[in-house]
């Protein structure tokens, strides 16, 4: 186990997360991509915490946790306003950014 | 008052006098106050000139006065001013002396038309005065263009003063563009003087490279504002405006200004033997081929108007010969001839109603004094021994004597016999033989109208011998030997075509080739085949320009125009409003910056 | 060496989970798969001498935040209605920039030194909570006080009733249709 390997780890998870983001439709399935880009954030963390020594990195991940279960609550919420509004989750249906 | 005065008094008394009409427009839309404004202008324009004449016949020298002009980096581009020699001082009075009495006789011949149009009349007429002026005065070739264009701008409003007539707006029009077309000679012209000598001067003196540009590109502009041939075709059309009209704009005024740029700036065209040359012939071609046309016309202001540009082309070729004073003389007795026949016709024109020579006859009977007035004019245009025209035009032909293998000098001689000629037709068939039907009626106008016949007759009559005084103002020996070969030729030329003439004419045309004569429609042909191909020509290069300016020109602006649609559009494509869309961007920039970093 | 192996196992068992949450069509699927991510994040912050962090892991995502994404997914599931497709046109742009990215970051992670690892005692719990209430106290509080904003946003935000789309009237006007911001004392 390196520091290196956590990193790369890390990496492989955001982009997934990316991928995700960005190909599924369903504002559920998005906030799951976005809580795997948030995961691999707290890894980061830990690693650093693990291999750099000292209890800070960790007082960061409990940080990052509680902001996003934040996030979640508040990213639900707007599902729901979405669903009621349009009858369905796909945010593609969603789109009065453009307006 | 000093002479610089006077000349501003002289100039600027009739701009008073437009500017004054054009504020106060109820005194314009009154009518007759802005006839007596107008006319007090002229008359204080007029007598200023007088009293210059005066002081210089007491012995008073040159004055020139300038004052900076658009000053740059501390030095002045240019000056304005006044000059007041041998040839703006009788210039000055000539035009003054003209334009008073055309005027006068406009209050008579005008008097039908409507207060309002018979105040824009005199406004313009005020407005022609002073940018006459502003040529005649000018002290150097700067501030004559600026006269020049504003001479060029109110003739074409007087020429289309009756421009609710589709004719007379179409004739303004093409006086307009044909003088403005020459207009660029001028341009051009002042551009090269200035880059190559730093001034406006015509007493510079640059290479003869140099010269032979500056005066070509100068006598492009004479072309057009003299109507010299090839560009003569505008000053027919240009008798739509009233006679008046006619007989300033085109005796002393502004056709005479080309003659006039060609004098002043002699210094400029003696270092240019090469547009002399030019100037030769081509005013020689225009005085025959314009005495041609002229002896076919109908229309008694066509065959004045032709005449003028016959007799502009001695001037011309007289120049072209290197005799600016001979050229100049013929441009001052001419003034006064030609406004003569011009106010004579409209005072015959006001008496029949009519233009057509065949409207006319026997008008002796019914308009004796206005009879007089167009004899002495027609004998003095003939160049009848004794006459102002006959001193003048032998000096041109004097001058010519020679140049150019004796082809110009044979060609005036010809134009000189149907210069008389065609005066004799006009006056034996206007005012000779029996009464016409529409001359029956005919009666002399009133005093505001022979009164200026009056006056004009008599320097038409004597102004050749103050040739002399002229000559000596202008610093050039002038003698005349009568018995030399060309005093002897003009004049025999001069009876023979008034005698051939009578001849042909005397019995109501019933001479067996005078019918031949006047359907001899053949130059007419030709003036119209090339003012149709002028027309082609020029509608041709228009259409070249116009298709650059549209598909060219306004393509590169619409193409710009487009790629910004083109691109906003294609932007607002990428405006989705889906989330993912936008996350797929933020990961794009992403992997761009990181990419940066790494790579560097 | 062990370590080794288990690093690699917990990793292969993060990033496959990670890949059938994204890309599962079925949402309570996906929902479960994250669960199994976060079960192995937890596994591995067990790994990096970090007990505390993975026992919060498990308590708060996959108790908390797993239960209510399958929630989430219930409620606004369609009625009768099929699973909507999870792809979508813009997979293979999403594939090729995310991979993108994943070269990039390893370029950078292969170019950078890596700093040597200190041999630092491992932070204990009780080092935790004295850098949690002493250290940062503030970010704290702030994050408390972030944390209720975002409960009351949540709630507001979901009781909002907003105008039927198609009746134009009010959706379950049943129930008691009033707004937190509207108490009436």
């Amino acid at each position: 186990m390196t520091l290196t390997g956590c990193i790369t780890l890390a990496a492989a998870l955001l982009c997934i997360g990316i991928y995700g983001l960005v190909t599924r439709k369903q504002a559920v399935a998005m906030l799951l991509s976005v809580e795997l880009m948030a995961n691999s954030a707290n890894i980061l963390f830990a690693a650093f915490a693990h291999f750099r020594g000292g209890a800070s990195a960790q007082v960061f991940v409990l940080f990052a946790l509680a902001i996003t279960v934040a996030e979640v609550a508040v990213g639900l919420a707007l599902v729901m306003l979405i669903y009621r509004r349009h009858g369905d989750t796909t945010l593609d249906l969603a789109s009065e950014a453009k307006q | 008052m000093t002479p610089v005065t006077l000349a501003l008094v002289a100039t600027f008394a009739p701009a008073v006098a437009a500017l004054l009409l054009l504020i106060v427009f109820p005194l314009r839309h009154k009518g007759a106050p802005a006839a007596w404004i107008c006319l007090l202008g002229s008359v204080v324009s007029l007598g200023a000139a007088l009293k210059l004449l005066v002081d210089r016949l007491g012995g008073a020298g040159d004055t020139r006065v300038t004052a900076p002009w658009i000053m740059e980096n501390g030095r002045a581009m240019a000056e304005m001013g006044v000059l007041i020699d041998g040839v703006s001082l009788p210039m000055l009075v000539i035009v003054g002396v003209v334009a008073l009495c055309v005027q006068l006789f406009s209050v008579a011949y005008m008097h039908d038309e409507a207060p309002r149009a018979f105040g824009r009349y005199f406004t313009l007429h005020a407005l022609f005065l002073f940018s006459m002026n502003v040529v005649v005065i000018s002290p150097n070739l700067l501030q004559l263009f600026a006269g020049w264009e504003l001479v060029g701008l109110t003739s074409y409003l007087l020429i289309g003063f009756y421009f609710a007539k589709p004719s007379a707006a179409k004739a303004a029009v093409k006086a307009f563009w044909m003088t403005k077309l020459a207009d660029m000679g001028f341009l051009f012209g002042l551009l090269v003087l200035y880059v190559f000598t730093g001034g406006f001067e015509w007493t510079s003196q640059p290479t003869t490279l140099v010269a032979t540009w500056v005066t070509a590109l100068l006598f492009v502009a004479v072309i057009g504002k003299s109507a010299q041939f090839p560009l003569h075709i505008w000053l027919p059309d240009a008798m739509e405006g009233p006679t008046p009209v006619s007989a300033l704009l085109h005796a002393a005024t502004m056709v005479a200004a080309g003659v006039f740029l060609v004098v002043r700036a002699d210094p400029l065209f003696a270092l240019a033997p090469g547009t002399r040359e030019v100037m030769l012939w081509i005013g020689s071609v225009t005085a025959l081929f314009a005495a041609c046309l002229a002896l076919v016309q109908s229309d008694i202001k066509k065959v004045l108007a032709y005449s003028t540009a016959s007799q502009l082309g001695y001037m011309v070729a007289a120049l072209g010969a290197g005799n600016a004073f001979a050229g100049f003389f013929h441009l001052g007795t001419h003034a006064f001839f030609k406004a003569l026949l011009f106010l004579a016709a409209g005072s015959v024109i006001h008496a029949v109603h009519s233009n057509s020579l065949e409207d006319m006859g026997g008008l002796r009977k019914k308009l004796p004094l206005t009879t007089v007035a167009f004899g002495i004019g027609a004998l003095s245009l003939a160049g009848f021994p004794g006459f102002a025209g006959f001193f003048s035009k032998d000096l041109v032909l004097t001058s010519l004597e020679g140049k150019g293998n004796w082809i110009p000098w044979t060609m005036l001689m010809g134009s000189a016999f149907l210069t008389a000629f065609y005066m004799g037709r006009v006056l034996i068939k206007a005012f000779g033989g029996e009464l016409s039907e529409k001359s029956a009626h005919a009666h002399e106008g009133g005093p505001a109208m022979t009164g200026p016949l009056v006056i004009l007759a008599i320097p038409a009559l004597a102004s050749g011998f103050l040739g002399g005084w002229i000559g000596t103002q202008m610093h050039h020996a002038h003698e005349l030997h009568f018995l030399a070969l060309t005093p002897v030729v003009a004049s025999s030329m001069s009876l023979i075509g008034l005698t051939a003439a009578w001849f042909v004419f005397r019995n109501g045309g019933k001479a067996p080739f005078a019918g031949t004569l006047e359907r001899l429609d053949a130059f007419s042909l030709v003036d119209k085949t090339w003012a149709a191909g002028y027309q082609v020509g020029l509608l041709g290069i228009s259409g070249i320009a116009g298709w650059i300016d549209r598909y060219l020109v306004d393509g590169l602006m619409n193409f710009g125009a487009w790629s910004t649609l083109e691109g906003g559009e294609s932007a607002r494509r990428l405006q989705t409003g889906r989330v993912r869309d936008y996350a797929l961007m933020v990961v794009a920039g992403v992997v761009v910056l990181a990419l940066i970093g790494v790579l560097r | 060496m062990s370590s080794q192996i288990g690093f690699g196992l917990v990793a292969a068992i993060i990033l496959v989970s990670a890949l059938f949450v994204v890309r599962s069509k079925n949402l309570i699927h996906a929902v479960l798969w994250l669960a199994v991510t976060l079960i192995g994040t937890a596994a591995l912050y067990a790994q990096l001498n970090a007990p505390f962090l993975a026992g919060v892991q498990v308590l708060t995502y996959v108790g908390g935040v797993v239960t209510l994404m399958v929630f989430g997914v219930m409620v606004t599931r369609r009625h009768g209605g099929a699973e909507a497709p999870a792809e979508s046109d813009s997979d293979e742009k999403g594939f090729i920039f995310a991979t993108a990215l994943f070269v990039v970051l390893a370029l950078a992670i292969w170019k950078s030194p890596v700093p040597l690892p200190v041999q630092a005692p491992i932070a204990t719990t009780n080092q935790l909570a004295h850098a949690l209430l002493d250290d940062y106290l503030i970010a704290f509080e702030a994050l408390s006080l972030l944390l209720l904003a975002a409960i009351v946003g949540a709630v507001v935000l979901a009781r909002r009733r907003d105008p039927d789309p198609v009746s134009g009237e009010e959706a379950g006007a049943a129930a008691p249709t009033r707004s937190t911001t509207e108490v009436v004392p």
